[in-house]
Formats: C-alpha cells, sequence, structure tokens
C-alpha cells in the first residue's frame, strides 16, 4: 500500500480534533477543548494543521473521520464536513470509531469502555478482531470483562489493568483511516433511535 | 468576462436536502439542476417533522445531492464560481449539515463560500423567475413561514407584518390532522373543501378587528377543534359531507385573513414593481386565486413562482447566492448555521426567543 497523506479530525465530544499524517510516518495533531463553536472552528483548525506541513488540501490522500458514538450533532459536524471535502478533492473520506481509535496501539485483548450519558456506557471489546460495540450499564460491565485490561472514562468497572491511550484520538483515526480500504461513505454511529413518538391523538372516526 | 456565474446551492434547513446549480448571465438566469430529495416517508409516522431524523438523513444525503445536481448539470465542480449554502434560519442538527458539506466543499477547491439566509432565498426567487426589478412586496407563507416582506434589495428586506404564532401550513396540517386527513395537510384539506359549504361553520378571522399586517392561526386552529369536537359529540363520528364543510370554512377564513392583510400590505409599498408570493401554501388554487384578485384590485402585478421554485428547493440558494456575490458579499469558513435568522433586523420580534421551530 502506498503512503497516504490523512487530514483526520474528530468532534464527537467536547473538544475538536484533528491530525495530520505524513507519508513518513510523522503525525501533526491538534486537539482543543471547546463544548460548543467546533462548527465554525473546525476549518481554520485543519487549515493551520495543513500550513504547518507547509501543505495544500491537494496534498491529501485521504480523509478520516470519527464517527462517534458521541455527541450527535458534533459527530454529524465532522462527517458532513468530511464528506463534503471529499466531494471536493475526489478522494476516499473514511470513517473511524471513537471506541477502536482509543483502542489503537493498545495491547490486546483490550475492552474500550467509555462513559455515556444516564450511566449508559459504550462498551467495544478488542482480541485479534474488534467486537461489537454495545451499551451497557456498570454492572453488565463487570460481569462481561471482569478483569480485561481496559481503557476510557468508565474503564475502572472492569477491575482489570487501566491502560491510558496510546496516541491522541485524531491521531489513532488518522492512522486507522491510512490503512483502512475505502469503502462505504462515512456514517455517524448513533446506537440508539431518534427520540420521536407517533402522535398520541388517534384519528377521529368518519362516517359516509 | 461576461459577468456570467455558475453557482451550487445547498439547503437542509426543514426537511427536504437539496441542491443545485444556476447559471447567470447577461441573458438572465437559468437553472441547470435542482434536485430535492424529499423525507416525507422518514417522518409519516410521527404527525410532523422530527428534527433529529432530519438531521440524520441531511447528513448523509446532502452530498449525494450535490454529486447529482453536478451531474445533472453536466459540470464539475471546478467550473462553478461559488458555493451557496443555506445557514439559517431553520432545523439547526439540519442546518448544520449542509454547512459543513459546503464548507468542505469550498475549501477543498477554494471556491468563494457565501452563506445564505433560507428567507431571502424565498424573497429573491422572483427575481430568479421573472428577473422582477426592486422593490417589489413578497409574502412568504408556508408550513414555517408567513410574513410580509417588502424588498428593496438583495440585503435589504422589511418585515411590514408576520405571524404571531403559528404558520397557514401549520394550520392546515393540524386541521388534515384533526379531521382524518392525510399529511402534509394543504392539498388534502383543500381537496375536501372543493367540495364543501364554507358558510355552513363559522370560523373567526384573527386579528381582522386590528390594524396592521400582523397575522394569527393557532385561534383558528382553536376553533376548528371545537366544530368537530362539537360534530363528532352530536353524530359519534365525522360525516364526511360536515368533514367537506369544516376544511371550507376553515380555508375559506385563512383566505379572508390573507386576503385582508395583503391588502393592507400593498397599500403601505407605493411604488412597487409586483406582488409575489412564495411558499407550499402559494400552491392552494383559492388562496392564490384570493390573493391575485388583491393585487388586481390594488393594480399590482400579481407573481407566483412554479410550486417547486415555491416550496424548499435550492435553485433558490444558488441564486441568493449569485446576488449576494455579486453585491460582494461573501463568507469564510468560520460562517456560523443559526436557528433563528430574522431578514429584518430593525423588525420586533414576533416571537419569544424560546419558541421552538423554524419560524423567525
Amino acid at each position: 500500500m502506498p503512503p497516504e497523506t490523512v487530514l483526520a479530525f474528530d468532534t464527537s465530544a467536547a473538544h475538536c480534533a484533528a491530525a495530520l499524517l505524513l507519508p513518513d510516518g510523522r503525525c501533526l495533531t491538534r486537539n482543543e477543548a471547546m463544548t460548543k463553536g467546533q462548527a465554525e472552528r473546525l476549518m481554520s483548525l485543519l487549515a493551520d494543521l495543513l500550513a504547518e506541513a507547509g501543505l495544500g488540501w491537494s496534498a491529501l490522500s485521504r480523509i478520516g473521520v470519527g464517527t462517534g458514538p458521541g455527541n450527535f450533532t458534533g459527530i454529524r459536524i465532522s462527517v458532513a464536513a468530511a464528506r463534503g471535502l471529499a466531494v471536493g478533492l475526489g478522494i476516499p473520506a473514511i470513517g473511524v470509531g471513537r471506541l477502536e481509535a482509543m483502542a489503537h496501539g493498545l495491547p490486546r485483548p483490550l475492552v474500550v469502555a467509555e462513559a455515556a450519558r444516564s450511566g449508559e456506557i459504550w462498551v467495544q471489546a478488542f482480541t485479534h478482531t474488534p467486537g461489537e460495540l454495545v451499551v451497557l450499564d456498570d454492572a453488565g460491565l463487570r460481569a462481561a470483562y471482569d478483569g480485561w485490561a481496559a481503557t476510557g472514562s468508565a474503564a475502572v468497572a472492569t477491575g482489570g489493568q487501566l491502560l491510558a491511550p496510546a496516541m491522541p484520538l485524531a491521531e489513532a483515526t488518522a492512522r486507522i483511516a491510512a490503512t483502512r480500504l475505502p469503502g462505504a461513505r462515512p456514517a455517524p454511529i448513533y446506537l440508539r433511535p431518534a427520540d420521536a413518538a407517533p402522535p398520541s391523538d388517534p384519528p377521529p372516526l368518519i362516517l359516509p | 468576462m461576461d459577468g456570467t456565474l455558475t453557482f451550487l446551492g445547498l439547503e437542509s434547513s426543514c426537511d427536504d436536502t437539496a441542491a443545485a446549480v444556476v447559471r447567470a448571465g447577461p441573458e438572465g438566469a437559468v437553472i441547470l439542476s435542482s434536485v430535492v430529495a424529499g423525507q416525507d416517508a422518514l417522518h409519516a409516522a410521527f404527525g410532523g417533522v422530527v428534527p433529529e431524523i432530519a438531521a440524520r438523513a441531511h447528513a448523509e444525503r446532502i452530498d449525494l445531492c450535490v454529486e447529482q445536481a453536478l451531474e445533472q448539470a453536466g459540470l464539475p465542480l471546478a467550473a462553478m464560481d461559488g458555493i451557496a449554502v443555506t445557514a439559517g434560519p431553520g432545523l439547526i442538527g439540519g442546518v448544520l449539515a449542509a454547512v459543513m458539506c459546503a464548507k468542505g466543499l469550498s475549501a477543498a477547491t477554494g471556491l468563494p463560500l457565501v452563506g445564505v439566509n433560507h428567507l431571502a432565498g424565498h424573497a429573491l426567487t422572483p427575481r430568479l423567475t421573472d428577473a422582477l426589478a426592486f422593490p417589489y412586496l413578497m409574502l412568504l407563507v408556508s408550513g414555517g413561514h408567513c410574513q410580509f416582506l417588502l424588498v428593496e434589495g438583495v440585503d435589504r428586506f422589511r418585515r411590514l407584518g408576520g405571524t404571531i404564532d403559528d404558520a397557514p401550513g401549520e394550520a392546515f396540517d393540524k386541521t388534515a390532522k384533526l379531521l382524518g386527513l392525510p399529511q402534509p395537510g394543504g392539498p388534502a384539506v383543500e381537496a375536501e373543501a372543493a367540495q364543501g359549504d364554507a358558510r355552513r361553520f363559522a370560523f373567526p378571522r384573527p386579528l381582522l378587528d386590528r390594524p396592521g399586517c400582523d397575522l394569527s392561526f393557532s385561534g383558528l386552529k382553536t376553533a376548528l377543534l371545537r366544530a368537530r369536537d362539537a360534530v363528532i359529540a352530536a353524530r359519534g363520528g365525522i360525516p364526511v359531507q360536515d368533514r367537506r364543510d369544516l376544511c371550507a370554512g376553515f380555508q375559506a377564513a385563512v383566505a379572508d385573513v390573507l386576503a385582508e392583510k395583503s391588502r393592507r400590505a400593498l397599500v403601505e409599498c407605493p411604488g412597487i414593481t409586483g406582488f409575489a408570493v412564495a411558499g407550499g401554501v402559494a400552491a392552494n388554487a383559492t388562496l392564490r386565486g384570493r390573493l391575485m384578485a388583491v393585487a388586481a384590485a390594488a393594480g399590482v402585478p400579481f407573481l407566483a413562482p412554479p410550486l417547486r421554485l415555491c416550496t424548499d428547493n435550492a435553485a433558490m440558494i444558488a441564486w441568493a447566492g449569485i446576488e449576494r456575490f455579486r453585491a460582494g458579499l461573501t463568507d469564510d469558513l468560520a460562517l456560523s448555521a443559526r436557528p433563528r435568522w430574522p431578514l429584518d433586523s430593525t423588525a420586533p420580534a414576533l416571537l419569544g426567543s424560546g419558541k421552538k421551530g423554524a419560524k423567525a
């Protein structure tokens, strides 16, 4: 596989993170903490990274994008931007799940456990291959992965060895995107249907 | 250089994902393509547009619509002179999808980015279709909006009045729902009304007794609910003829209100080149007929762009982008998506800032 020049980014949580992976394996990264404003900041952050490397947009061979799970709006901001960049540059955009990026570069077997909201935990186990991404609670996580080495904000529940990420999230996203075969366009990982209920009032009886 | 400009437009502010290519030159403007991917089926089970469902669909469709629009126009992205995108007002999750996609396209190509107010897109459409000169009066009447705008320039809009609660399109949808008719409610209610007696049920004409051009449709909705419940209480259901009569009465009330407020708005706008109407509600033949008569009585040309350009589309966004670009108005990659964005910043807000919805 020829070396790739990958621009990757992630806005799935309270940050605006980006990485530029160069063909020689070097990786420039940026990570700015922010709870809002990612939509306004993202493109200039990417332009800064390219400028730092002395590259233009046309030097890119791939886009890598974090597809979550995470903040729905945040994921969509990055996914939509990635798909626009891909169409504009005529290069593939590759979606990378947040938990597989967190696992990248760490020894296996490993479980990634990231706290979601209201007691839910996003859980994905990695052995030789990535397992299925599931939603568990604290007790469910311990029952399924008792004693496993773990990373992520809810990792302590396994009771096993706690590992820090091997690299920044965006760098992992870039490195995974560099080696993955381009396939379907990136799409957000939601894990939950949209909050919506059918109307409660039934339609009236119509008489002939 | 003959001043010809070709723009790509993107739109995702409600429940239509759209992209279009418009070319404007000395001979006038041509729509080279206009792709609209609707979402009716996704929202049908919920009796209205669900913002999160809409946002999910937009994020995975807008780039596909862009590719389709370019393909149908037979032009590569490199042949564009700029990229215009709806930056609001609307359902923010959806607006963000097109805004971010447009930023990606703009960064990738170096093409200028122009953020367009969705309402300005509607309001400038008569210039795309008929090269209408400023100033003109615009009635924007749809499922999300209802306002009278005096359009004086590309970036100069004066709001003469608007709804203080619901938009007429919402009222039509609600009426259809209450009477067991399919969504969207406008065409269904209109078809029933055609066979009904508008005089059988008495409905209020909200705000007609007050001066000015503001409108209200919430009370009319409540009146329809009461009349329906009275019929159900008396008959154990709604006989089909009663349903037709209810629809006819409701539609007549909306028509009376819109006609009278239009008459007043025309009085306030001497020297205009025309009275144009846009929005899905403009498709209603009865309402359209009444508005035409009002314009004729005022001696002002009446204009209603074809329905596909009256409802949400990206051709109007591409066109508004061209108009703004010609006026030297462009944006950078920090462009914000805005859920609320009144066209006329000098007019007082009609709706409380806490109120949800796509209105502004």
